[in-house]
């Protein structure tokens, strides 16, 4: 029993997409820009010539927000959307109806349909993969050449993620929505 | 009595296939026989590309997932809760006048829902998985799991209403068409609550969908009823008939006044100081031609035929329930696509791409096969019941 989460120290984000290749590799994703579980946003520069906040232009690493509160699981009508004992958001297959519900309702646009099993699909930090292996890193944040990403338990008081969540401010995306994202931006 | 014996004593017509091949050659039938069995051919074209190429037959997208299909399944369902509120004025509510369209009204009801149904099939990826899993692992939080299960009771007390009603047992027709017309509103107030449950999109979110669904229902149901009459009679009304319609297009005026209203005031408050996520949709909704139709065609045009003349122009306010109904396609198309134009994602995430400023979204040609083959599936099965049955009413109204 864990409370899996990540914090992004997301400024370090380079944009090499080494997490999107190691994300298709590790899970078997299919290729292309649509079906992916994570992504690198590129933020705009705000303001206008000559007044450019050059700050604003910075990369950001998404994906499944992991939400304690999931809209996607409240709305799927089979349960096929569930959390799981670590408090991941999960994707039964077996259950999957593909109405697409999950999709309109997700705020972070983080599901998408897996042509291989014909259900949608989204980011469960690994928990097919290498979590069941005994591992404990995402493939995202193993791959990192900048260690943007820290993977692990906040009910853990001494885990990476705890300390750094102590110590270092940080941003959720979307927090009026309520959904208590368990995705970190460290400021 | 038995199942089996109740089940002889439901008086039907014994038609053959010829049967269904008999009626007056006029131009206008030749054009709808024309168009239907045109209709029925691309659906089973349609239904054959989406079963080789999945959804990638359809133009939806991830940004987009919901497309035609899901508006035209909330048509038809729209359709079928209106002719329910329709033919419950008369058998469940009492109202005398409204008795003779009771029959024609729930038989229409039934048959939308199914073509509703034989839309969504093919939209919803896994329609097996979905009926073993809705028993089996109910999602209780969820608007599509209490709209699928009520609409399934609803469809299941209608027909046995129908049932009654062609037995003239009107006492029964009334309890059932109680319970019927009942999950019928609650069905479709949780459609309503599929949009309006969803935080993440501000201008669907809240509870004016849930109410603006029964009420464009009941409006929707009263043009389906000028347009089956309309048919029946030939234009050519008998006196009954000219009251009941007359009354009914009396209370139409009413409905599309109140849904002036609820329009404006959605529209006003979206608007209003500039709310990010909801303003901004509101504006571009209302730039958009679609939305436009929709109020012209569902508002104001029909508003105004209906009151110059306080109801009584019945041939005038048939061809704008004509043109009303094609505005309440459009209706429906509107929130589906206006629900999902604002971009989730507003990031830039893929090279050589500026980030999106708003979803775009047109359908394929397989779902706009479907989509006209499930109006084809309506029409027929229409057809065949009114020879079937006796969709009049009976002597004693």
């Amino acid at each position: 029993m864990a409370r899996y989460a990540i914090a992004l120290d997301y400024k370090n984000c380079i944009d090499c997409k080494a997490c999107e290749v190691a994300c298709k590799e590790e899970n078997g994703i299919l290729l292309g820009a649509d079906k992916q579980r994570i992504w690198v946003g590129h933020a705009p520069i705000k303001g206008e010539y000559p007044f450019l906040d050059l700050t604003s232009n910075a990369f950001v690493p998404s994906q499944c927000q992991q939400c304690e509160v999931a809209p996607c699981e409240s709305v799927c009508p089979t349960h096929a959307t569930y959390y799981d004992e670590n408090g991941v958001v999960r994707v039964d297959a077996e259950k999957c109806i593909l109405c697409s519900y999950c999709m309109v309702a997700c705020p972070y646009d983080a599901r998408y349909v897996d042509d291989r099993t014909h259900t949608v699909d989204k980011c469960n930090f690994c928990s097919d993969t290498r979590l069941a292996r005994g591992e404990t890193t995402t493939a995202c944040q193993a791959t990192c050449p900048t260690k943007v990403r820290v993977f692990g338990d906040l009910d853990d008081p001494e885990s990476e993620i705890s300390q750094l969540l102590r110590v270092r401010e940080y941003f959720t995306l979307k927090p009026h929505l309520g959904t208590n994202p368990k995705l970190f931006y460290l400021t | 009595m038995s199942i089996k014996e109740f089940i002889t004593t439901i008086p039907y017509n014994r038609i053959s296939i010829r049967d269904l091949f008999t009626f007056e050659k006029s131009p206008v039938n030749l054009l709808i026989a024309l168009m239907t069995l045109s209709f029925l051919a691309m659906f089973a074209l349609g239904v054959a590309i989406y079963l080789e190429h999945g959804h990638h037959a359809y133009g939806v997208t991830r940004q987009h997932p919901w497309g035609l299909l899901i508006a035209v399944y909330i048509f038809f369902v729209v359709s079928s809760t209106g002719l329910c509120i329709v033919g419950s004025l008369g058998d469940v509510f009492g109202f005398k006048d409204y008795m003779a369209v009771s029959k024609r009204a729930i038989f229409g009801s039934i048959v939308t829902i199914v073509s509703g149904f034989a839309v969504i099939a093919f939209e919803i990826g896994h329609p097996v998985t979905m009926v073993i899993y809705n028993v089996l692992s109910p999602g209780l939080t969820s608007a599509i799991w209490w709209m699928g299960t009520l609409y399934g009771i609803y469809l299941t007390f209608m027909v046995i209403e129908f049932v009654f009603l062609l037995r003239n047992d009107m006492r029964m027709a009334r309890y059932v068409g109680f319970f019927g017309l009942m999950f019928g509103l609650l069905a479709h107030s949780n459609l309503g609550g599929v949009f309006g449950f969803l935080n993440a999109r501000p201008i669907s979110n809240g509870v004016f969908f849930p109410t603006y669904f029964i009420l464009t229902a009941f409006i929707t149901g009263i043009f389906i009823t000028f347009i089956m009459l309309g048919l029946r009679y030939k234009l050519s009304f008998p006196e009954e008939i000219k009251k009941l319609l007359t009354n009914l297009a009396k209370i139409q005026a009413l409905l599309i006044s109140i849904l002036i209203f609820f329009v404006s005031w959605k529209m006003l408050t979206d608007i209003y100081d500039g709310l990010p996520g909801r303003a901004d949709v509101a504006s571009h909704i209302l730039g958009s031609w679609t939305f436009w139709i929709e109020v012209v065609l569902v508002m104001i045009v029909p508003l105004v035929v209906i009151l110059r003349k306080t109801g009584s122009n019945l041939v005038a306010i048939f061809w704008v329930s004509l043109s009303g109904m094609v505005g309440i396609f459009f209706m429906r198309y509107n929130l589906v696509h206006d629900s999902q134009l604002k971009p989730l994602q507003m990031l830039k995430n893929t090279e050589y791409q500026l980030a999106p400023e708003w979803v775009s979204y047109f359908p394929s040609a397989a779902e706009i096969m479907i989509s006209l083959g499930g109006l084809g599936l309506c029409v027929l099965l229409y057809f065949i019941g009114s020879k079937l049955f006796n969709l009049d009413a009976d002597a004693h109204h």
